[in-house]
């Protein structure tokens, strides 16, 4: 019992140093179980392969390039559709927020084809675009579109008037009040509509990859499927999981932290 | 503020019920006013049925298939799907998070890993699961549980994590045994996280419902999307996509919303102390 838990606090003061470490601990019991349990042969080895498989076909795929490649082409595809959803989220966005008549004509719209989802427009794109490109690309937009406009709303909407009055009466301009003021204090939901539009894009370009399959992570899973192949499955699994993992909690959670901290005035 | 006489004599429910009535006509205007457009652009620009159908072929769609029972079918078989895969989900993840979230130690230490599994949450497990399970029910309610699960048991976590020691402290110190600790301080404590999490998870797997019908089952709202687009049947596919976005306005609107408010507000003063 003492012995367990010196090594416990050792292990907090190490955490407490280097908080990399609490992410890639947790992880080393799981694998230790999984390792047991794809060695004891409890399920067939074809479906559940071990640890050691999943390495070694990640090295041979890296050798081939496929891997690198289809990496590119995910993270391509998900940075192009991100920024183009961007680009027409935010200024539509601060359009609604700002006028009470495009509130009430556009909300209940943005409501209803935000429940309509990603994934269902699918048919309907394989028909106008077939399959390719410009059908995942608007997929992705389309996803993350509404979080950023949504969230945009919100956070032009928690920019108290008197703000914007007080600026104006200085003698801001209405271009200067909209850049200095409703801006920098929608910015931290913004940022909150990104990260959950990057997180369901993030899923619809699975989707997407899956169904119309060209190339992809999504895709290479898919196409392991269709082979039989559980090692690639997983192999996509976890490739999917950790760069997720790393992009949300190394730079989106981060940028949403920061600009909550430093616009935390503005908002509260 | 001076009080309007007018809004003293009418009864509450009264100008609630207007006020709701005239809510609704203020939602719904706007999307009449898209349905308007759309009857008015399709035969103005003679657009092909192939590429968008007009309002009356959806409609026809809608009546024919209503009235041979195959729509109810689809829709049945796909709130079935998310049903059983959510209460499965719930059911489970709930008391596995306050187990976890119980104890802060463990608590740090596993939030990772969750973290890790919500973010696989849904559409990444379908391939894995039609091998596993090959295609069909099997499947798809393993998509849903995986969504719901994760994203609640995390969210179970973070909500029993936060509530703060004095309260436990206190309910313990007043003779709360383990029992009345976990019903009447942990539980309502985390139940807005729970809420939340349900909500997010719903959304999560709604997306891979539909995802996994397209891909790996014979019947339900996604596989007649899917079918349809193999015969262009535009009408089918509009109507398929209006449903979906219907059910799921109703589900969130109706169901969730109101159930996330009620709890955030009756247990808002857990959350603020």
């Amino acid at each position: 019992m003492n012995i367990i838990l010196k090594g416990w606090s050792a292990y907090t003061r190490m955490t407490a140093r280097w908080p990399g470490i609490a992410a890639i601990v947790p992880f080393i019991p799981v694998v230790l179980l999984w390792t047991a349990v794809s060695e004891a042969g409890v399920f067939p080895r074809a479906f559940f392969p071990g640890p050691g498989d999943v390495v070694r076909s990640f090295f041979t795929l890296t050798y081939k390039g496929i891997l690198p490649d289809y990496l590119q082409d995910s993270l391509i595809r998900l940075i192009t559709g991100a920024a183009v959803g961007m680009a027409l989220g935010i200024p539509l966005g601060i359009l609604i927020g700002t006028s009470r008549w495009a509130h009430r004509a556009c909300w209940p719209i943005l409501l209803f084809f935000q429940a309509i989802g990603d994934i269902a427009w699918l048919p309907i794109l394989l028909i106008w675009f077939g399959f390719g490109l410009t059908t995942m690309t608007f997929v992705i937009v389309y996803t993350v579109l509404f979080p950023v406009v949504l969230n945009t709303v919100l956070g032009v909407e928690s920019v108290p008037r008197d703000l914007a009055r007080a600026a104006r009466s200085l003698g801001a301009s209405r271009a200067r009040v909209l850049w200095e003021v409703t801006l920098p204090g929608a910015l931290p939901n913004i940022i909150t509509g990104l990260r959950n539009g990057l997180g369901y894009g993030w899923r619809a370009l699975i989707a997407v990859e899956i169904i119309v399959g060209t190339s992809g992570i999504g895709f290479m899973m898919f196409d392991a499927r269709r082979a039989g192949s559980t090692v690639e499955i997983i192999l996509g699994m976890i490739i999917l999981g950790l760069l997720w993992y790393i992009v949300d909690a190394w730079i989106l959670a981060p940028i949403e932290r920061a600009t909550g901290k430093r616009w935390g005035l503005v908002t509260s | 503020m001076l009080v309007m006489p007018s809004q003293k004599i009418r009864p509450r429910w009264m100008t609630r019920g207007f006020s709701s009535i005239a809510g609704a006509a203020m939602f719904v205007a706007p999307l009449l006013v898209l349905v308007i457009l759309w009857a008015i652009v399709i035969p103005l620009f003679q657009i092909n049925p192939r590429v968008f159908p007009s309002v009356g072929a959806v409609g026809t769609a809608a009546i024919d298939s209503i009235r041979d029972g195959t729509l109810i079918n689809h829709v049945g078989a796909s709130l079935l799907r998310v049903g059983l895969g959510t209460l499965l989900g719930v059911v489970t993840a709930v008391p596995l998070g306050i187990a976890m979230g119980v104890s802060p130690a463990v608590s740090t230490f596993l939030t990772p890993l969750f973290r890790f599994f919500s973010v696989l949450a849904g559409i990444a497990w379908i391939p894995i699961a039609t091998l596993w399970f090959g295609y069909g029910f099997g499947a798809i309610i393993f998509v849903i549980f995986n969504a719901v699960f994760f994203v609640v048991a995390y969210n179970t976590l973070l909500g029993v994590s936060t509530i703060p020691y004095s309260l436990r402290n206190a309910a313990a110190s007043l003779g709360a045994g383990r029992w009345a600790l976990l019903t009447q301080v942990l539980l309502p404590g985390a139940l807005p996280n729970i809420v939340t999490g349900i909500r997010t998870g719903l959304g999560f797997a709604w997306r891979g419902l539909i995802a996994a019908e397209m891909i790996a089952t014979n019947v339900g709202l996604g596989y007649m999307l899917f079918v349809a687009r193999d015969f262009y049947r535009t009408e089918v596919i509009v109507l398929g996509m209006i449903v979906i976005g219907l059910l799921w306005l109703l589900i969130d609107r109706l169901l969730l919303v109101p159930l996330e408010r009620s709890t955030i507000e009756r247990w808002g003063m857990v959350r603020r102390a």
